[in-house]
């Protein structure tokens, strides 16, 4: 029988089409994120060459060691996963490297990438985004009257009194088109993993079982509707309606509802914070700036006297833009949390939107990968300052210092993947759906 | 064609629309779409003014309270910049998410715009926002749609156009009639969602620009201009198609394609033909430039040291300590006057690279009516690319000119001796205040008009070109 109905379901041209398209745009978009990681692999590697020449040549030019680290950058990098080339998330518009000096961090680690907003705004065309929205289409467009044809046919009657698992039937033919559906998934994440290199990974795999569980849901939903016996004209409407409502309606009344809820005015307080913290310290007395550093710092006291090396002084003032601004700061870190953990919240309730948070957070492209980078680049610059700290307070010569250890650093990568989280709001959708249908079945015979 | 029969039919369409339960759902359903959007647009504009006006009155005073000092410490001091919003903005919100809304501007350093309501986002802002103008260009469309898919095809299912024919009407009148009932429908929402948008603009601070007015007629003009076009064409698909099934099936996969697949295909293959430079790439060729025309720093600098050797004759002395204005600050002149130009060399080079980028989508608007209309609308509310790159040029223009002055005030006021060590060169801070506040301009209409021209004649096109089918198929068509 499946035989006849895998011959059936190729008759129509619509459905060889829709899948030839469903191939095509999933091609692209493979090469579409092996070029976002190639440019990413690129720009890692012109910096790390970058930090190299620029140290040697301010390393050669400046005898001063205080003056030269005005100059010197030392870059943080977060290596993109593979995975993100097929979930580009955040990845595009917050940097993956923090090229910073050892001045006031919060003057710095802000710096957005240059970006088209013409191209952020119409989204990239990635892996995820043909999964999220292109492949539930596909299953509406294959499935919307596959009851209903046959009901409308007259088929079903027919059906009906000879057996009484004429369902099975109906099953079969779901199970067809699922076959086409899943091994269209299967076939181009078999691509993006030949085409991208993917390493077999824990995150792979839950990539493709969120993948799976969020294709399943739409094939539970679409046939939890036909179980209504309505017609098909009804049906695609319906399950249209459902894909505008999940994909474009809902996340985006979320957006708007985060963006203006938790405007983030403390981004702007920082900043101008940070700025007077240091930039007006150059009009008060020295003394009253120095007493703060060596509070913040007592160990640093034994450097060199303040009255004899200016350096001392003017990166005591850098350090007061970050100390006094550190409120500000937090502020502004615990207003995107606010942020992430209210969409998160509700995403438990929209497939569309947690596949698409769990599939950045697999490829670690989200939010709070940002956040992450910016906690780390925190700790790096601390790290960094403090060790010249007492190199510049003590004049000591540049010459003698060992450059070549100045690598740009990597930030390790997060481990684990929270399978619970995940699979749990899909699966228990999926199951609701399906029972539902179950029981809704046995009205099917009644003609 | 007897416009008293056009009426009659188009009354009658209106009238059989609302003889079913669904219409009545699925308008109110987008009415009230429509009211969440103007009113988070609405509170979007106010909230986000509020706060960057504040800020920028704020940077406004830390910069005049500074007490006397060197001129060079208040050029590093610097200034910042915040992004206002156009009033339209209520209306289409444009790129206004994507692009950045503060940047810090200091001598010798072009910074970047920061803090954009992306670069915030948890990851949902690529799903797309709600915005009053998202409402007409995508989920009213299929609102049409859906009510429109059988007004033709099913009059010939159930054969009451035979009568209709029989009875006198001529096609050309059921098809324009029929336009005009759902573009009738339409217009229950287009009417509210712009009155709304009217009153929620002019409540808006800024609302006095004279500017807004013809901005909002010539948004209402475009809008009634796309939709007619689409209720056109969901008739003329009605219309030749076999069954109403057809019908809708073939008008869905038109809208999935225009209005969703098509727009982001075409960007990102742009992006993909057309990669810009990485911001390392561009610091660093920039870098390379400068270093290149000369090093400032460097007392044996060969640029420099011309420059010193060729004022020094002007002046006929023959030392900097001699000449009538302080010459380190003449020499930052310079060195500011020459990283400027590289610098903007560099962005025009990188905008070009943007706007390459951006020209499939651009072009495609001559085939697509949903694009011509997103980039007209975002045009006219001021909230496109263009309007973001004058933002991004007048702060590059304030961020010279505030160098500048204080290099001048530098070449003028300070002394070329060496100041004591307990007593450096201060000038007086009634200076700041001859630096003028930061103002940005937003650009004339007729150029926002201008710069979308092909997608205005594309959308007069569509109208056209829609009226000359239905004019064609109306002699050719088939009762049953």
């Amino acid at each position: 029988m499946y035989v006849l109905l895998i011959k059936q379901f190729l008759r129509s041209r619509i459905n060889v089409v829709a899948l030839m398209l469903l191939l095509i745009i999933g091609i692209i978009s493979i090469f579409i994120g092996r070029q976002f990681l190639f440019r990413q692999q690129e720009a890692i590697a012109k910096v790390t060459e970058h930090q190299r020449t620029h140290i040697e040549r301010n390393v050669a030019a400046n005898d001063e060691m205080g003056l030269l680290l005005y100059y010197l950058r030392f870059s943080l990098i977060s290596k993109p996963d593979k995975l993100a080339a097929i979930s580009i998330g955040q990845r595009d518009i917050n940097p993956g490297i923090q090229s910073i000096t050892i001045r006031t961090l919060e003057a710095q680690k802000y710096d957005t990438d240059l970006t088209n907003p013409v191209q952020l705004q119409s989204g990239n065309l990635d892996f995820g985004f043909v999964i999220i929205y292109l492949f539930p289409l596909i299953i509406i467009a294959f499935t919307f009257n596959v009851f209903s044809e046959d009901n409308e046919s007259g088929t079903w009657k027919l059906l009906a009194v000879q057996s009484r698992s004429a369902l099975r039937y109906i099953l079969s033919k779901v199970l067809t088109r699922m076959l086409f559906v899943y091994g269209m998934l299967l076939l181009l994440f078999l691509m993006a993993i030949i085409v991208l290199r993917l390493p077999m990974s824990e995150a792979l795999s839950a990539f493709v079982i969120l993948s799976t569980l969020y294709i399943t849901f739409w094939f539970a939903l679409s046939f939890w509707l036909s179980m209504f016996k309505h017609s098909s004209g009804f049906n695609v409407l319906a399950l249209l309606t459902i894909w505008v409502a999940l994909t474009i309606l809902a996340p985006a009344v979320v957006n708007n509802f985060v963006a203006s809820a938790y405007p983030v005015p403390e981004a702007f307080s920082n900043i101008i914070k940070q700025r007077d913290s240091y930039h007006k310290k150059w009009d008060v007395d020295k003394k009253v700036t120095m007493d703060k550093f060596y509070a913040h710092y007592p160990q640093l006291k034994q450097y060199g006297d303040p009255d004899e090396n200016f350096w001392i002084w003017y990166y005591a003032m850098q350090q007061m833009g970050d100390d006094e601004s550190l409120n500000e700061s937090k502020a502004m870190r615990e207003k995107l949390l606010q942020r992430d953990k209210t969409s998160r919240a509700i995403a438990l309730a929209i497939p569309t939107m947690h596949a698409q948070m769990q599939l950045n957070d697999l490829a670690q492209t989200s939010l709070i990968d940002y956040l992450r980078l910016l906690d780390n680049a925190g700790d790096f610059h601390e790290r960094t300052r403090l060790y010249f700290y007492p190199k510049i307070f003590t004049s000591s010569n540049p010459k003698k210092e060992d450059w070549t250890q100045f690598k740009p650093e990597f930030l390790q990568p997060r481990k684990g993947v929270n399978w619970l989280l995940m699979a749990t709001p899909l699966t228990v959708i999926i199951m609701v759906f399906y029972s539902w249908a179950f029981i809704r079945s046995k009205k099917l015979y009644n003609l | 064609m007897r416009s008293k029969i056009v009426m009659l039919i188009a009354r009658q369409f209106w009238s059989s629309t609302f003889h079913s339960k669904a219409a009545y759902g699925i308008l109110t359903v987008i009415m009230l779409l429509v009211c969440f959007a103007a009113y988070t647009g609405w509170r979007t504009y106010t909230v986000q003014d509020d706060i960057r006006e504040h800020y920028q009155r704020v940077v406004r005073e830390s910069w005049e309270n500074n007490p006397d000092k060197h001129p060079h410490r208040m050029a590093h001091f610097g200034s910042f910049a915040f992004r206002v919003k156009y009033p339209l903005s209520v209306f289409d919100f444009g790129l206004e998410s994507y692009t950045g809304n503060a940047i810090y501007l200091e001598a010798h350093k072009q910074n970047t715009i920061n803090f954009s309501e992306a670069s915030f986002s948890t990851g949902l802002l690529r799903f797309g926002e709600i915005s009053v103008a998202m409402l007409l260009q995508i989920i009213l469309p299929l609102a049409i749609v859906f009510l429109g898919f059988s007004a033709v095809s099913a009059d010939r299912e159930n054969g009451t156009l035979k009568v209709m024919l029989t009875q006198g009407a001529g096609w050309k009148e059921i098809l324009i009639g029929k336009s005009l009932g759902l573009m009738g429908l339409a217009m229950l929402i287009i009417v509210p969602a712009f009155v709304m948008t009217l009153a929620f603009m002019i409540d808006t601070k800024n609302s006095h620009a004279v500017e807004l007015f013809p901005r909002y007629t010539a948004t209402i003009f475009s809008y009634v201009i796309f939709l007619a076009v689409i209720c056109l064409i969901t008739i003329v698909v009605s219309a030749v198609s076999g069954t109403s099934k057809s019908a809708l099936l073939k008008l869905l996969a038109l809208w999935l394609l225009l209005a969703v697949i098509l727009p982001r295909t075409m960007q990102a293959l742009g992006s993909y033909f057309y990669p810009a430079p990485s911001k390392i790439e561009f610091e660093t060729a920039i870098e390379e430039d400068v270093l290149k025309e000369g090093d400032s720093h460097n007392p044996d600098d060969p640029h420099y040291k011309h420059l010193r050797d060729s004022v020094l004759m002007v002046h006929q002395v023959d030392s900097v300590e001699k000449l009538p204005f302080n010459y380190s600050g003449f020499v930052m002149r310079e060195g500011e006057k020459i990283s400027a130009n590289i610098y903007q060399a560099h962005l025009r080079k990188l905008l070009t690279v943007y706007d390459k980028q951006n020209s499939i989508t651009k072009m495609t608007a001559i085939l697509n009516p949903f694009s011509a209309i997103r980039n007209v609308s975002m045009a006219l509310s001021g909230t496109d690319f263009e309007s973001y790159k004058i933002f991004q040029h007048q702060t590059e223009e304030y961020r010279y000119l505030l160098a500048q002055k204080m290099n001048e005030l530098q070449m003028e006021l300070i002394s070329n001796e060496k100041a004591p060590h307990d007593k450096p060169h201060a000038i007086s801070s009634d200076h700041w205040r001859e630096v003028p506040d930061f103002k940005p301009t937003s650009p004339e209409w007729t150029t926002s008009i201008n710069d979308e021209g092909i997608s205005f004649l594309a959308l007069i096109l569509w109208c056209v070109v829609a009226l000359g089918i239905i004019n064609r198929i109306s002699k050719t068509l088939k009762a049953i």
